[in-house]
């Protein structure tokens, strides 16, 4: 929290790093939630002190549901959501003091940038002249200008509108910030641009960040931790190192990049067993070395800008992916080298929910 | 498509409009301006006379104008009070209820609206469950041929409509607007007041302007449910028609019927306009 920044705490916040030495500040307990019938939210449990955790999952998974279950605006069939050190899980969104950047940003139309920003404040009974200096600052610190903060939502392009979301969740202080997809609905340029201002306002103003993205990318740029979610399931929770190279399971392994899945045969550690082998730790041509190397026919050849992906056959052994910086004259066809180094194969532990390809 | 195509699209419409609207309007007018035939045909030919409209609006028939209008905006005021929490209720529920309960307010427009009224009768007469039951604990209040009775019978009648409109607009509105707005700090009221309400506004005032529309017209709830204080100029133009035979009478009540409904909601289009609606 800044010093002399605009955003006082609000009763009951703790400074982030006093926050950080209690490790339930923040977590689930066995939340579960269904809408109708239909299980959409199964026994998620986890603690988090860091500052920002992103959700990851395909559509569906149940991460936005999870989200607002979080925010207050569901009420979870069974277990409990712990903010700010208290049990909140009976408390109604308004007594939350939560943040919640919607996908949709559901900015209200009627009114102004500046009075969608400043309504937080309204609500809380602040002076009029207040909320709205409040509002500007806010609005200023997000980068919109005087002019546009006078404009209806309608009339703000989709970036501008995101912003407006941002500020508005933060101006009041909130104990969490929320963020269901915020980048989705931007195109690409926008939404790198985007990103790195939300890491910043959100280093600025501390304020421990939920993300919900289905973006694999995404969620290993920003967070402390990563929630790897599917079919209501959290299946692993941990640093985007931990998910990225030492996932659970085959499902946590996909939804984090492209995969190669090789038996412990195929790379001489034994019979069973499945393991992870990300394209990039793979070598190729004049670079493959080590205890096992394989000739391989060349099958594809993609090339994206910086990298080049080969895909390779290799002769009495898997068919493998590789990512590699470059991959001169290399044509479909062809025969190479392909190795996997000793130590860069991960034995995924549950490896039942995937047969290795 | 030549530059004459948009007028020989809209013919149709036009021969519709001058066939339905225009033309009898005109031969109404024509009627009103003669002396009553006393038997055979609408008007006593070539007696040309301003006589009816002196009596249409001589001291009593200013004072059923006066009622009239006043009558419209009560049913169009009472509408509204009545539908805008049915059409709260619906939208809240899932799609499937919605339905249900959309086709449940849509019922009684499948049956007679005389049938409906003289229903309505039974259930609000003196002999009726809603006084029994209301004399076990006080006085029960008279509910027919009073204006209370007047006011039920035609509201029950116009609000179905109103409810449709504003379930419309209602549904328009972004349910995650209200969750985002408990989310900044605001009570479940206080959501509805300053963004559910807000934003409904205009499906309001549309559902006004139906309502008015009907209510200025009101014949069969004070016809049936109130009392001979109750007389609207339908009700008068009823009277004077089928009671007294005396067309060019009833004709010029039309006539003043007309106006006052073309005045009314102009006035109230030009009040409501800057909320941009109509």
């Amino acid at each position: 929290m800044p010093s002399t920044g605009t955003i006082s705490p609000t009763p009951g916040t703790e400074p982030s790093s006093a926050r950080a030495e209690s490790p339930a500040w923040f977590g689930l307990n066995g939340v579960s939630f269904a809408y109708d019938g239909r299980p959409a939210v199964r026994d998620v449990s986890f603690e988090f002190s860091g500052q920002f955790l992103t959700l990851l999952g395909p559509s569906g998974c149940g991460k936005t549901t999870l989200l607002k279950l979080i925010g207050g605006y569901l009420t979870p069939s069974a277990g409990r959501v712990v903010v700010g050190g208290v049990d909140v899980t009976a408390l109604p969104p308004e007594k939350r003091e939560i943040g919640m950047v919607f996908q949709n940003y559901a900015l209200f139309p009627h009114l102004s940038a500046r009075r969608n920003v400043s309504f937080g404040l309204e609500v809380r009974g602040l002076p009029h002249s207040t909320c709205l200096d409040r509002a500007n600052d806010m609005l200023r610190r997000v980068g919109l200008t005087a002019a546009e903060a006078d404009r209806k939502p309608g009339r703000l392009s989709g970036g501008q509108q995101q912003r407006v979301a941002l500020a508005r969740a933060l101006v009041f202080g909130p104990r969490l910030l929320l963020l269901d997809e915020p980048l989705a609905n931007l195109d690409r340029h926008l939404r790198d641009t985007l990103r790195a201002e939300l890491r910043r306002l959100q280093r600025e103003t501390g304020v421990t960040t939920v993300m919900v993205t289905h973006d694999a990318e995404e969620a290993l740029a920003a967070s402390d931790q990563v929630g790897v979610m599917a079919d209501g399931r959290l299946l692993q929770f941990g640093t985007p190192d931990d998910v990225y190279r030492r996932p659970n399971s085959v499902s946590v392994a996909r939804s984090l990049g492209e995969v190669n899945l090789v038996s412990g045969e195929d790379i001489g550690a034994g019979p069973g067993g499945t393991y992870l082998v990300r394209p990039e730790w793979c070598q190729l041509g004049d670079a493959a070395r080590g205890p096992r190397v394989w000739h391989a026919r060349v099958e594809a050849v993609e090339f994206l800008g910086p990298d080049v992906v080969v895909d390779a056959r290799c002769i009495g052994g898997p068919r493998l992916r590789v990512r590699t910086r470059t991959a001169p004259g290399l044509r479909p066809g062809e025969l190479t080298r392909v190795s996997i180094p000793a130590d860069a194969a991960w034995a995924i532990p549950d490896a039942c929910d995937g047969p290795p390809t | 498509m030549t530059r004459r195509t948009p007028y020989l699209l809209s013919a149709p419409a036009a021969v519709l409009l001058v066939g339905l609207l225009v033309t009898p309007v005109v031969l109404l007018v024509r009627v009103s301006l003669y002396e009553p035939s006393h038997g055979r045909g609408f008007f006593a030919p070539g007696t040309w006379t301003m006589e009816n409209y002196a009596a249409v609006t001589d001291a009593d028939g200013l004072g059923r104008l006066g009622f009239t209008v006043a009558f419209g905006a009560g049913v169009a005021a009472l509408t509204l009070i009545v539908s805008y929490p049915i059409a709260l209720f619906i939208r809240s529920r899932t799609a499937a209820w919605q339905a249900v309960a959309l086709g449940a307010v849509l019922l009684p427009k499948f049956a007679n609206a005389l049938v409906l009224l003289f229903g309505l009768q039974q259930l609000l007469g003196p002999a009726g469950p809603v006084a029994r039951s209301a004399s076990v604990v006080v006085e029960p209040p008279r509910l027919t041929r009073n204006l209370a009775g007047a006011l039920i019978g035609e509201t029950y009648l116009v609000a179905p409509y109103a409810v449709l409109v504003l379930v419309v607009h209602l549904a328009r509105i972004d349910p995650a607007l209200t969750a985002a707005a408990r989310g900044l700090g605001a009570s479940r009221i206080r959501a509805f007041r300053r963004v559910t309400w807000p934003l409904s506004v205009p499906g309001v005032l549309l559902a006004g302007y139906l309502a008015l529309m009907w209510g200025l017209g009101s014949f069969l709830g004070p016809m049936l449910l109130g009392g001979p204080e109750q007389t609207t100029l339908s009700v008068e133009v009823h009277r004077q028609a089928f009671e007294y035979g005396r067309w060019p009478r009833a004709a010029a009540g039309a006539v003043l019927l007309v106006a006052t409904v073309g005045l009314t909601l102009a006035a109230y289009a030009t009040v409501t306009r800057r909320r941009e609606v109509v």
